[in-house]
């Protein structure tokens, strides 16, 4: 799917050679020494936390099980145990089906390897579910006490909240006093279905396992005008139509601000990366040298440790409380990482086409614009997408620049619900955090493939 | 006639030629960086210039004005400069990418070292000081001020006292003046003072009615004052701050690429059945904004109401202090951290390992390997390779992860004895961030630009041996 550059790890791996050399004693126990560290040190650390711990009141009785771990531990050791015989049974069905000789222990193994994974994968996304269920239920709201009258142990702690009390209250309230025009609904409704039709044509694709990396034009369609609507609506909503009293009633509003300051800030990315990256790559002149080192000296800076600094540049500039003034602090950042993306990605293309269009009269910028721009496609979208993500995420800037609520991005908006010590609002929070991360975990699962590759790509910097 | 026409052109197209090829060596590099520099210098000296008149003229002009006159004012001077050297050509790729790095880092930086030397802060901010506003009258000649009144501050406060004059005689000082709205604060410059009232240099402007007068509270270079106190007080702040950035970044970076591996590995095993379903879920901590989650999980670790405490409640375990008490508050920042970063890592190594030829397995398993021993002796020693930078670049991200602390602990609980900045959670940079900015920081800029300075320093250090490792200086030189 992806066509990012391949130089680093291909890179190692073709041009490895193995020498086999015996390693020496302290070589061969360094292993151990580092794992007895590590253990001595969870030691150290478990002794001071149960040191800590001495004496701390215990938590509600209502939900508190005494020596509830052993029973827990007991549910490992017999699911285990139900693991290890299923697994003789598999074992002697598929060698006497299929006649190959079938090794116990890998058969156990893949199964208690499932054991681990559903415990680490619920683990991992429960808070997820939690998250979102609070935002579906007005009397949870993540920070909840308990509910006496539940019937099991397990919804009386809250862990499971009751299903029958779920309504739609905290997203209303995300809503309150918003005034949206005919036309921008029809363009919501229109973005809507594009984003329908692509995912179903994904579930399409994934079931008739089609080859990845092409789009048929449905897709192609669908896409132009999810971005054509996306695109509008985000320009023309503005602060005059949220007219809701409390700061919640400008969530909407937020997301349009984060979504237009990450998106600007992406195009910026592109647009100041592309042509530094190319010359850097392909013209040799006096000096190229010297200024990709002051690109990457620069760079180890990041912008927020020049906090102060900024924030009096943009006072002085009169740009604080603006959208500009944020993507300028922005763009500074933005700038040598992606030249140096791009620079690799010119570097791997082959030359001769360049070459080519210029014996057939290109100039150097025709070459370029011509030639080497429409063949980055993968790479722009990269670079945008990288940028767009991690300008969405990005919230110490923000808090500092951005001063009006009507300027807020979601992170901000997000951290007011909830500092604060008394009027913390949990529900709207989690309402809020559950459709405010939709755009971004869309955009990542649609373009896993991309973000996968640059964890590679991108050996420089995460 | 046509011979001599063709020779004109050869020698017009020969000339143009010499002009095209930059001036080689260290030589060209100084030209080509001198008429940069005379370029944009230029082009912003001038901006500066028109917009400083345009603001005298029309006090309403606002103070971008000077970034919307730089642009065409930079493509018309460039185009010239094209003319004159037709070489710098290829500069002019890097010349958009250089502007805003200039303006918008590089410029930040220069200013983070100049504000390490002084005073500035909330208070000493370079305006006037509206909390000392005095009334005043203004004479006949519209050049000396009269004080009505005390002067605020303690009893017997004289008027250079009062101005915060270096010298009795107070010349060269700046007087703020305020007119009946005090929106908009007039500098003047005093020629002297006598008893209660102040002779300015210049007579005050017709169109303005004065009112009330106060003192400038200047930004005055200090010295090394601002690093006296970070070391003065360095066994109580710099020190366990620093020691606990390092152990964070340190720490965060050895546990989630451990628990990275160890997922990576068994979801790479081809038998495994689901591995894709796996790894979407999985990869749902990394896919959502940690803008978002971090907050999420001051809800879920609430000593009293979060959910990981009920969970305990339900295994047996006494409800953990997890923000609240240092020690824990420390062991939440890396969980929180682990759950964030360990998708990242699993990928890292899925992708890694997707990389090493099979042949290498099947030549050992031929040879009688166990999978234990193919993990310890093929898998780990070749994933070494593309996992050194990405480690390090974690380090170094984590070494100024901001965010994560700030959102959760906000760098608390506090620690007795230290200035309230500095936390039990703080890193450097949330610490300077809680000086220049925090409630309880005072807004102590040039203290804040010090500890940055600080961490520059750092920051450089780790940087270059990032930038070693991953052998950035020899693709440079390519």
């Amino acid at each position: 799917m992806t066509t990012l550059p391949k130089q680093d790890v291909d890179g190692h791996d073709t041009s490895f050679v193995y020498v086999h050399r015996e390693p020496g004693p302290l070589r061969r126990a360094a292993p151990w020494v580092v794992l007895g560290l590590i253990v001595a040190a969870l030691i150290a650390l478990i002794y001071y936390l149960g040191r800590d711990m001495a004496g701390r009141p215990a938590s509600f009785t209502i939900y508190k099980v005494t020596g509830g771990w052993l029973y827990f531990l007991g549910f490992l050791v017999v699911a285990s145990g139900v693991l290890a015989l299923t697994s003789l049974i598999g074992q002697r069905v598929g060698i006497q089906r299929t006649g190959k000789k079938i090794k116990y222990s890998a058969v156990l193994g893949v199964q208690l390897t499932h054991l681990f994974l559903i415990l680490v994968v619920l683990i991992a996304i429960y808070p997820l579910f939690y998250v979102v269920l609070a935002a579906f239920d007005p009397k949870n709201s993540l920070y909840a006490f308990p509910n006496f009258d539940a019937p099991t142990i397990i919804q009386r702690s809250g862990l499971l909240p009751s299903f029958s009390g779920l309504s739609t209250e905290n997203f209303a309230k995300l809503f309150d006093g918003v005034q949206i025009p005919a036309w921008e609904l029809v363009l919501a409704v229109l973005a809507g279905a594009a984003i329908a039709v692509l995912i179903f044509t994904a579930a399409v694709r994934r079931i008739r396992h089609a080859e990845e990396g092409t789009t048929t034009p449905t897709q192609l369609w669908a896409g132009r005008v999810l971005v054509a609507a996306l695109v509008i609506l985000v320009i023309f909503i503005g602060p005059a139509q949220f007219t809701g009293a409390g700061t919640e009633s400008k969530f909407v509003l937020s997301v349009r601000n984060t979504l237009l300051v990450s998106g600007l800030t992406g195009a910026l990315a592109i647009l100041l990366s592309t042509t530094a990256g190319y010359a850097m790559a392909r013209l040799r002149f006096p000096g190229r040298f010297q200024t990709l080192l002051f690109f990457i000296f620069v760079q180890m800076f990041p912008v927020f440790l020049g906090l102060v600094a900024v924030y009096a540049l943009m006072y002085g500039l009169g740009l604080l409380n603006s959208f500009t003034g944020l993507i300028l602090a922005y763009s500074g950042g933005a700038i040598a990482f992606n030249t140096w993306i791009f620079k690799g990605y010119v570097e791997s293309l082959p030359i001769s086409l360049e070459e080519a269009a210029m014996v057939d009269g290109a100039t150097r910028w025709g070459a370029f614009t011509r030639v080497v721009l429409p063949l980055s496609g993968s790479m722009l979208v990269f670079i945008f997408l990288n940028q767009f993500i991690g300008t969405y995420a990005e919230f110490i800037l923000a808090n500092v620049l951005l001063t009006g609520v009507e300027q807020w991005t979601i992170g901000v908006l997000l951290k007011n619900f909830t500092s604060g010590q008394f009027n913390t609002k949990w529900g709207i929070f989690a309402a809020a955090a559950t459709l405010g991360s939709l755009p971004i975990v869309a955009l990542f699962y649609g373009f896993q493939g991309y973000f996968v590759g640059g964890t590679t790509a991108g050996g420089v910097k995460e | 006639m046509t011979v001599s026409r063709t020779a004109d052109a050869d020698a017009v197209h020969r000339d143009r030629a010499r002009r095209a090829t930059p001036p080689e060596g260290t030589t060209g590099v100084l030209i080509a960086i001198a008429v940069l520099a005379v370029v944009l210098g230029g082009a912003a000296l001038i901006a500066w210039l028109v917009s400083g008149a345009v603001a005298s003229a029309l006090p309403k002009a606002p103070p971008y004005l000077i970034l919307v006159l730089f642009v065409p004012l930079l493509i018309a001077l460039m185009l010239t400069a094209l003319r004159l050297l037709p070489w710098l050509q290829s500069w002019y790729y890097l010349v958009p990418a250089l502007v805003f790095l200039l303006a918008f880092t590089a410029l930040p930086i220069v200013l983070t070292v100049n504000y390490a030397f002084t005073n500035y802060s909330g208070q000493n901010s370079g305006a006037g000081d509206t909390a000392l506003k005095t009334g005043v009258s203004l004479s006949t000649d519209r050049k000396t001020l009269t004080f009505k009144g005390t002067l605020p501050g303690d009893e017997g406060t004289t008027l250079p006292q009062f101005l915060g004059c270096a010298e009795p005689s107070c010349a060269g000082e700046t007087a703020v003046l305020y007119d009946e709205e005090g929106a908009v604060p007039v500098f003047y410059k005093i020629a002297s003072v006598g008893g209660k009232s102040v002779t300015l240099l210049s007579p005050v402007a017709p169109s303005f009615e004065v009112t009330d007068a106060t003192r400038l509270n200047r930004i005055r270079n200090v010295g090394l004052s601002n690093f006296r106190q970070i070391f003065g007080r360095a066994s109580v702040e710099l020190i366990p701050v620093f020691i606990w950035t390092v152990t964070f970044a340190f720490l965060t970076v050895v546990i989630n690429a451990l628990a990275g591996l160890i997922l990576g590995i068994l979801l790479y095993n081809p038998r495994l059945k689901g591995r894709n379903i796996y790894r979407t879920l999985l990869f749902l901590p990394w896919a959502i904004p940690a803008v978002i989650t971090v907050q999420m999980w001051v809800a879920l670790f609430n000593q009293q109401f979060g959910v990981v405490n009920k969970a305990l409640g339900l295994l047996g375990f006494a409800a953990v202090p997890w923000l609240g008490d240092p020690l824990w508050a420390k062991v939440s920042v890396l969980v929180v951290n682990l759950w964030l970063g360990f998708p990242y890592m699993m990928t890292a190594t899925i992708s890694a390992l997707s990389t090493i030829s099979e042949d290498l397995y099947e030549a050992a398993s031929i040879d009688g390997a166990s999978r234990w021993q193919q993990i310890l002796n093929i898998t780990l020693p070749l994933l070494r390779n593309s996992f050194t930078p990405i480690l390090l670049s974690g380090f170094a991200f984590n070494f100024n992860n901001f965010g994560i602390i700030y959102l959760l602990t906000q760098g608390g609980p506090p620690v007795a004895g230290r200035t309230s900045t500095a936390g039990s959670t703080d890193i450097l940079l949330s610490w300077g961030y809680n000086t220049a900015f925090g409630a309880s920081g005072g807004q102590n800029y040039s203290l804040a630009s010090a500890i940055a300075l600080i961490i520059f320093v750092l920051t450089l250090g780790i940087s270059l041996v990032n930038f070693k490792v991953a052998g950035v200086f020899e693709e440079a030189r390519k």
